[in-house]
């Protein structure tokens, strides 16, 4: 019998230079490092600010030998991202977790922050010459990211206040789509009541959807335990955070109260 | 009864892994999970009177010879693990052990009649985390008369509930503090918790990695010093041993029991191997049963103290 490696090299912390910082709004801006991490379509990397924290980040794109992420000021931590220029060194770790397994036909939802990753979704969709379509929705037109590159991909928007695309609930576009058109498969990252609603259309269209969750992560390896949804007890850091209609079916916690760094449920729905 | 099936402190166990605290063992839903992959017994992560978030992180960091870690002893509080405890003993069989930490003697008391009050099968009694020095001091296990202070404390509060006191192997005399586990009452002992604290430091940055600066080190590279802590108990005193430590095969396992160990902890290596260790580890032993002759587990248990007999 012999013993096994618990080395996994691809897990260590880089420190690596911002490359470049890509301005969104002032609370809302990419980052650009110099390494590609190999990392998938709906897989996160840890990122470090070194006397700050580590927070999980999902990738935002991956070319010629580079990553990105996109970040939206709303804790510490991510103000603290919003002040780091060209040049600063940051800790990646990564690529973690299970990404999207593209097949068939697919239609793309994304709400607000959660449009980051399905960026990089459509671009290897359209490099695998793949047929999708997409729907987004956000607050407002300046939420709305990637809209040029996007746009360029035939997506349909919707907005709170209709400052671009209609004024609905990007689900309603979904939704719409479903009885026009025939999809094998429905991708969705963002809030997890718009995850709820993107579930249920699949469920009534019989057809498959990923669906990537968000709990909360510290260690990203499947060991500490923090991130498992009730019922099925899986780990969004490890088996997520892309889910599939089966597994989001033994998702005891799906779109009700998260548990918090401590483990205890909150009581309010958390959001993403 | 299967090869494996064994007895710890009079709880009937079909396998003798234990997920070790820490792991995979906030919620009832994740600890059912890692039970119904082939876990004798689960022990729940460490849990204090009052919830704690732990500390920032990075707290967990992976390196080639295991695991270095700060969390902190993150936990949902007595009322959140008690109501995990009812949940889990609701929904599945498989025996559960709730682990307790506290600052005071007393305070251990107090927290395992809580604990004791939901129904765990064992309470684990941690007192020997190396990540919360800054806050709690030198931990017990590192002192006879303190820790005996706190198994008797425990004992007292935990009613029929079997009890074991977690150890460090950082300490004088291992023998010393297993005997002092003994003479207050306690039912088994687990060994080891992680060693150090050790420290990482990221190069490019010149900083510690983790947030805490010093965390316990865990996995592959402490396996030989957990083999040495159990054997050096098992001459000490008579209690079951629960050996935790650096196991990640079924080979590594054996060399606990052969220390000594009635049960065996996995923890570390579920980085590695995910929960399916579990599944792969009892066929490893039963196969190691099967091609030495032995009927059960319990014939290689302390094998490695042979020698030392007349």
């Amino acid at each position: 019998m012999s013993g096994r490696s618990l080395a996994m090299s691809s897990h260590e912390m880089h420190t690596l230079p911002v490359k470049q910082v890509v301005f969104h709004h002032d609370g809302l801006k990419s980052f650009v490092f110099p390494r590609a991490f190999d990392a998938e379509p709906g897989q996160f990397v840890m990122l470090w600010i070194p006397g700050v924290d580590e927070k999980p980040f999902s990738v935002s794109d991956v070319t010629d030998g580079k990553i990105e992420i996109t970040a939206k000021a709303v804790g510490p931590f991510s103000r603290a991202l919003m002040n780091c220029k060209p040049g600063d060194r940051l800790g990646l770790r990564g690529p973690f977790g299970r990404g999207f397994r593209p097949r068939g036909r697919g239609l793309v939802v994304g709400g607000g922050m959660g449009i980051a990753p399905l960026r990089y979704l459509v671009h290897r969709l359209e490099q695998d010459r793949a047929s999708f379509r997409i729907v987004l929705g956000a607050r407002t037109a300046e939420e709305m990211m990637f809209v040029g590159d996007f746009s360029r991909l035939g997506a349909q928007f919707a907005t709170d206040d209709g400052t671009l695309g209609r004024q609905c609930l990007v689900t309603s576009l979904a939704e719409r789509l479903c009885e026009e058109e025939r999809f094998d498969l429905i991708y969705g990252c963002g809030p997890e009541p718009m995850l709820v609603a993107l579930k249920k259309l699949a469920d009534r269209a019989g057809i498959d959807c990923q669906l990537s969750l968000e709990r909360h992560m510290k260690c990203g390896i499947g060991i500490c335990g923090s991130c498992c949804v009730d019922g099925s007890g899986i780990c969004i850091c490890r088996e997520g955070p892309v889910l599939d209609r089966a597994e989001l079916d033994l998702v005891a916690d799906f779109g009700l109260p998260h548990r918090d760094a401590t483990g205890a449920r909150k009581d309010a729905p958390a959001m993403a | 009864m299967s090869a494996l099936a064994i007895r710890l402190a009079g709880i009937a166990m079909e396998s003798p892994l234990v997920l070790a605290s820490g792991v995979l063992g906030t919620t009832a839903s994740s600890l059912r999970r890692v039970a119904l992959a082939g876990a004798g017994a689960v022990t729940m992560k460490s849990c204090s009177l009052q919830p704690r978030a732990g500390h920032p992180a990075p707290c967990i960091l992976p390196w080639g010879g295991g695991i270095l870690n700060a969390v902190g002893l993150s936990n949902p509080g007595a009322e959140g693990a008690a109501a995990e405890i009812a949940e889990f003993k609701r929904t599945c069989p498989v025996p559960l052990f709730a682990s307790i930490f506290a600052g005071s003697a007393e305070e251990f008391g107090r927290l395992a009649g809580r604990i004791a009050g939901a129904g765990p099968d064992l309470i684990e009694v941690n007192v020997s985390c190396p990540n919360v020095q800054s806050e709690f001091g030198i931990p017990f296990a590192a002192d006879p008369d303190a820790c005996g202070r706190v198994a008797r404390a425990v004992k007292d509060a935990a009613g029929s509930i079997p009890v074991s006191i977690k150890l460090s192997a950082q300490c004088a005399s291992l023998a010393r503090m297993a005997e002092a586990c003994q003479r207050n009452g306690a039912d088994a002992i687990t060994a080891i918790n992680t060693a150090g604290p050790g420290m990482w430091i990221d190069t490019g940055t010149g900083r510690p990695v983790l947030s805490n600066r010093v965390g316990g080190v865990s996995g592959p590279a402490i396996l030989p010093i957990a083999v040495r802590a159990v054997y050096e108990i098992r001459k000490a005193v008579d209690l079951p041993i629960i050996g935790t430590g650096g196991v990640s095969c079924a080979n590594d396992a054996l060399q606990l029991i052969m220390a000594g160990a009635d049960a065996v902890g996995i923890g570390s290596a579920i980085y590695g191997g995910g929960i399916g260790l579990f599944g792969e580890i009892n066929r490893g032993l039963e196969d190691f049963l099967k091609e030495g002759g032995y009927d059960s587990i319990g014939r290689v248990q302390g094998l490695a103290h042979r020698e030392d007999r007349p």
